[in-house]
């Protein structure tokens, strides 16, 4: 990848971190101060115990000499003071930035997330894909502490510390200039570039090295039997295989900078050493000055030491950024014509023409040419075996998914030029999977209606036979459901599904497997109160059961059944 | 593998294999430290000729050249104290993810059940990847943290007592400082971790909702959620931190002020300010040396420091690891003996019993017939699945016996076949790697999936799962059967094989499962469906209690 190429990947999360340029400047001239404070210590003790040295030497031979001893000491102590609160200082404030830009990181992605068709969503769902995520948001959230800042003040720092020997000696600080400068342009840009290949092969690799360990153990059972363990096991000995070599190479990368970049300090100082001494002989430079250059480089160790490892690794910070902006790129925009608003009460008609839909990579069509009409308050029963496409079907009208093909007509409106708002007001989906979210049963309610009084939360309870059971809960409606509604049962969790459902005020509903989970008496029973809240409004029932009678679904005047694509 | 594990012992373990390598980045760090010192020696000794003894720089050149030599080796044994490092910790992560696939590859199929197979690889890959730092960082860094500053303590005694006095001080101070910077470090690092994956399990949450809140129309309050949530976060962890940061600053305190105190303590006794101890001794080579010693005292300290939350990360890592190794395996690796009569394989009053579960199959008498068809009913819960993994061999009986027929071959399929990333070809091969192409192209026409072949562009060769084709639950359920058709194993168990297709794609599997029984296999089928089970040709009902009937 070339130099704009590279440019191009980080712009984006350049720009998110230039919204905090102020904290970013201010972390970055800690550091600096940090790094002279440090510098400087070293370089006036030096100073000053030549001084001393040479004063001591001269009053021992009756020389009339005087050495302000007071100016050096308050400055010895004034940069070890600094230099103390300044590094304490750095590290909090820094860690406070990264810690904010990790929010606005999170919450942009959660945004481009939230903009996604529900194709590019499934495909991202499985939990390792999140780890993920989370990972690259990490990796590129530190992109400040680890790479740009670190190499910024070194960059600074050598600049500025050879300038500073050039006022003493000119070649001595052209040298330290020359030689830092390569060392530091390696230390950043080389050890980049070398490692780049190594270190995006390691992401992916480890990737499938997931992928194949998780293989391995979902399929233990038929590997098992059938002997091809051993055999499995070698292909995934074969990746990690491969994955050592790329991360030996990137030790050996870093290592390497790590034993150069102490070379070249080493180098500079030696170097500022003799062209000092060479002056020193020429009584252009005092024997104090002499000692304070070189060990003023040596200060400079630390400050580029850090860059070696941080840069070995920058291909597996741009590869997070690549899989970031692709997920970007997947963002579906609304377009300028959604404008188009809803009658705000009563029910709304549905309208199918010609509906085809294939996801890619699929070898048929999801939907083919699927035309349907539904009447103002009409109830339709949909059916069709697994796999006939009526989780799409609902993912179209609600807007989740575009067809290839063919239109559909919400309230006699387009779907495509219906208001966000409009449209997530007057449809309401319950899905076939129930998704709760790690909070408050209360919370959880409230997605329904942020609005609702608890008396209505409770109402709702209620109607779904959960009011009891809630009530003698310690903490009420308050209590947390757990991660994805864990800590309840997976009937309950349907029932607090409808509940949510059921504070809304939509004119046309889509129930997927509405009693999914729940025995049928309490199916029965709670049909006959979804019956009631159902008034006014149209409504689909999605079913995978051919015989009218598996299921109760809520007085139903029509079904329509779609084919088996599969 | 012992039952008393812990993560500690289990660390130790990985790192006594490592010794050799971890010895020489030891020794490599050590030479580090003695080449630091000559540098330091020599600028001392050069800069005092200079200044003092108004020597030449040209007559001076051995000196330079040999500060020369100092760096050149100082930078080799960086790099080998480096790679020693890596070596070590590149073959402890080799071992630990052996000994895990091992074990797990021990546990088998029963032993895997109730593990999240996504945490489970998480253990294999990510957090054996988390022992790095430590072994090839954190293990080398805690010998040298006490080697150097020993060494350069020696040399300062040798110049000035009352300076090393000084140090010899902050000495005993230094293992106070090592739990000072351990508590601090391993604190900060089990509130961030705890923190940071609160954090994380947060945004999944909602990502992983993400369709709900589309629906609902929210999206735009969840953003702000996430944001708050993450700075809720912030605020709470800048608390920690604020205490956590401290006891490096600490460090960083008393390295910064032992060179103050020296540089004054030698400043003043150059110029003769101080009458007691060894002061009047001093030289600008001795006070000098002195000088820049004392910073490479702490130096090894700083750097362990750094490297501290390595050992916490390990140690987290390790423990999920132990957590893991620590279970026991459902079966010992027992081998069954030979059948008495001429059934393929026996049970004779088998049980199993699961740890927590208690008794859960048995006890059970069995005999299996070749070219039998046994269907296994009963209500769920009742021990259907581990009567067929008894048969397998994947659990072993608690009492009673198993026999089988030495040698025998089996195939399995359940209601989630595997497909491995790879072509068509692959996913076959996985149960007969020798067959042609031809044989695989005649398995897929004997489960009905001809028309799929030809269908496919690049045939055998398309690529399926991830990114590849996506094939449905019933295509997928009669890959896995071709398989079986390819393996010629004479004994196919089935377990719920048709649970999570529609009646269209069951009727498909069933006639596949018609050409297995004309082909004389022995099948074993559980279900709870009625059309598998009509193909048995001897019916076995489980009941509550361990109760059977045969029909």
């Amino acid at each position: 990848m070339n130099e704009t190429g590279v440019i191009t990947t980080l712009r984006p999360w350049l720009r998110h971190l230039a919204r905090r340029r102020g904290r970013l400047a201010i972390g970055a001239l800690l550091m600096l101060l940090a790094l002279m404070a440090a510098l400087g210590l070293l370089a006036l003790s030096g100073w000053f115990i030549t001084a001393t040295g040479l004063t001591g030497l001269a009053l021992a031979a009756g020389a009339a000499v005087t050495l302000d001893v007071y100016v050096p000491g308050g400055g010895i102590r004034a940069f070890a003071l600094t230099r103390t609160l300044a590094r304490y200082g750095e590290r909090l404030y820094n860690h406070d930035t990264v810690l904010r830009l990790l929010a606005d990181l999170r919450g942009h992605l959660f945004s481009v997330l939230a903009a996604l068709d529900l194709a590019s969503l499934s495909r991202r769902r499985a939990s390792d894909w999140l780890n993920r995520l989370t990972a690259d948001i990490d990796s590129l959230d530190s992109l400040f502490l680890r790479l740009l800042a670190p190499a910024l003040v070194a960059l600074v720092a050598i600049l500025a510390l050879s300038g500073f020997v050039a006022l003493w000696a000119p070649l001595a600080g052209g040298s330290v200039a020359l030689v830092l400068g390569v060392a530091w342009v390696w230390l950043t840009f080389g050890q980049a570039r070398w490692g780049m290949a190594a270190s995006r092969r390691r992401v992916t690799e480890l990737e499938r090295l997931r992928g194949r360990v998780i293989e391995h153990l979902t399929g233990m059972a038929e590997l098992e039997t059938f002997g091809a363990l051993a055999e499995q096991r070698q292909r995934l000995d074969a990746i990690e295989a491969r994955l050592r070599e790329d991360q030996r190479q990137l030790g050996r990368i870093a290592a390497l900078g790590l034993s150069l970049g102490g070379l070249m300090v080493g180098l500079a100082w030696l170097l500022a050493f003799w062209v000092g001494a060479t002056l020193w002989e020429a009584e252009r430079l005092s024997g104090p000055v002499l000692v304070m250059i070189p060990l003023a480089i040596m200060a400079l160790n630390e400050a580029v030491m850090a860059l070696p490892m941080a840069f070995t690794q920058f291909g597996a910070t741009l590869a997070a950024a690549e899989r970031l902006n692709a997920l970007e790129a997947a963002r579906v925009a609304p377009g300028d014509l959604a404008t188009r608003r809803l009658p705000t009460a009563g029910p709304l008609s549905l309208q199918l023409d010609r509906v085809s839909l294939r996801y890619p990579g699929a070898l048929k069509a999801a939907l083919a040419d699927v035309s349907l009409t539904l009447a103002v308050g009409e109830r339709v029963a949909l059916c069709g075996p697994s796999g006939s496409g009526k989780s799409s079907l609902a993912a179209l009208v609600a807007r989740q998914l575009r067809p290839d093909s063919g239109a559909l007509y919400l309230g006699g409106c387009a779907v495509e030029h219906l208001d966000e708002e409009a449209l997530r007001r007057r449809l309401a989906v319950l899905t076939q999977d129930t998704e709760l979210f790690d909070d408050s049963l209360a919370a959880n309610l409230w997605l329904g209606d942020p609005q609702a009084s608890e008396a209505a939360l409770w109402q709702r309870l209620d109607d779904v036979e959960l009011g009891d059971w809630a009530r003698e809960l310690p903490h009420g409606l308050a209590t947390r459901v757990g991660e994805g509604g864990r800590r309840l049962s997976g009937g309950q969790a349907r029932r607090v599904a409808l509940a949510r459902l059921m504070l809304r005020d939509p004119g046309l509903v889509l129930l997927d497997e509405p009693f999914n989970g729940l025995d049928a008496p309490l199916a029965r029973r709670l049909a006959a109160r979804l019956d009631q809240w159902l008034e006014g409004r149209s409504v689909i029932v999605f079913s995978h059961h051919h015989e009218p009678e598996a299921q109760p679904l809520p007085g139903v005047n029509r079904r329509v059944t779609l084919p088996d694509q599969g | 593998m012992t039952s008393s594990l812990t993560a500690r012992s289990w660390l130790a373990r990985l790192a006594r294999a490592e010794r050799k390598s971890l010895g020489l980045a030891v020794v490599a760090g050590l030479v580090v430290g003695l080449m630091t010192i000559l540098q330091m020696a020599t600028l001392a000794w050069l800069v005092s000729a200079l200044v003092i003894d108004a020597v030449r720089p040209a007559s001076l050149l051995p000196g330079f050249a040999l500060l020369a030599v100092a760096m050149v080796l100082r930078a080799l044994a960086q790099w080998w104290q480096e790679n020693a490092g890596i070596q070590a910790s590149l073959r402890v992560r080799a071992e630990a993810r052996r000994v895990l696939l091992d074990h797990l590859q021990s546990l088998g199929p029963v032993g895997l059940t109730g593990h999240h197979t996504a945490s489970l690889a998480n253990r294999v890959v990510d957090q054996v990847e988390a022992l790095d730092g430590y072994v090839a960082r954190f293990l080398p860094q805690m010998r040298l943290a006490v080697l150097v500053p020993l060494v350069i303590l020696g040399v300062v005694l040798t110049l000035d007592w009352l300076a090393a006095l000084f140090m010899l001080l902050a000495a005993p101070l230094i293992p106070l400082f090592m739990a000072l910077v351990g508590m601090g470090a391993e604190r900060l690092n089990r509130e961030q971790f705890e923190t940071v994956s609160r954090l994380s399990r947060h945004f999944i949450d909602r990502v992983r909702g993400i369709t709900t809140l589309q629906l609902f129309g929210v999206g735009r309050q969840a953003t702000e959620e996430v944001h708050a949530a993450a700075d809720a976060y912030r605020v709470r962890s800048m608390r920690t931190l604020r205490i956590a940061f401290l006891s490096s600053a600490v460090l960083e305190f008393f390295a910064a002020v032992a060179i103050a105190v020296v540089a004054m303590y030698v400043g003043f006794g150059l110029l003769g300010y101080i009458s007691f101890g060894p002061a009047d001794q001093l030289t600008l080579f001795s006070g000098l040396l002195v000088l820049l010693l004392a910073p490479e005292f702490f130096q090894p300290l700083r750097s362990l420091s750094q490297h501290y939350h390595d050992r916490a990360a390990a140690l987290g890592a390790a423990e999920g690891m132990v957590e893991l190794l620590n279970e026991g395996s459902p079966r010992q690796g027992h081998v069954p003996s030979v059948p008495r009569g001429k059934g393929l394989v026996e049970l004779d009053a088998a049980c199993v019993r699961h740890g927590e579960r208690g008794q859960v199959l048995g006890p059970l008498d069995l005999t299996l017939e070749a070219g039998e068809v046994l269907g296994i009913s009963g209500p769920s819960g009742v021990g259907k699945s581990t009567l067929l993994q008894l048969l397998a061999g994947f659990v072993e009986p608690s009492a009673g016996e198993h026999r089988a027929v030495p040698g025998l071959r089996l195939a399995w399929m359940d209601q989630r076949p595997l497909l491995v990333h790879g072509s068509l070809a692959d996913n076959l091969r996985l149960a007969a790697p020798q067959s042609s192409d031809a044989a695989l192209r005649d398995a897929l026409q004997r489960v009905g999936l001809g028309d799929l072949l030809t269908a496919l562009p690049a045939g055998l060769e398309t690529p399926l799962g991830e990114r590849g084709v996506g094939l449905s639950g019933g295509q997928a359920q009669r890959l896995a059967l071709a398989r079986i058709f390819l393996s010629e194993a004479p004994v196919v168990l089935l377990d719920e094989p048709t649970a999570s297709l529609d009646a269209d794609s069951e009727a498909r599997v069933l006639a596949a499962f018609s050409a297995l029984i004309e082909q004389g296999r022995t099948l074993v089928i559980a279900s709870h469906r009625a059309a598998p089970l009509a193909l048995a040709s001897r019916r076995l009902t489980l009941q509550e209690q361990g109760g059977h009937g045969d029909e």
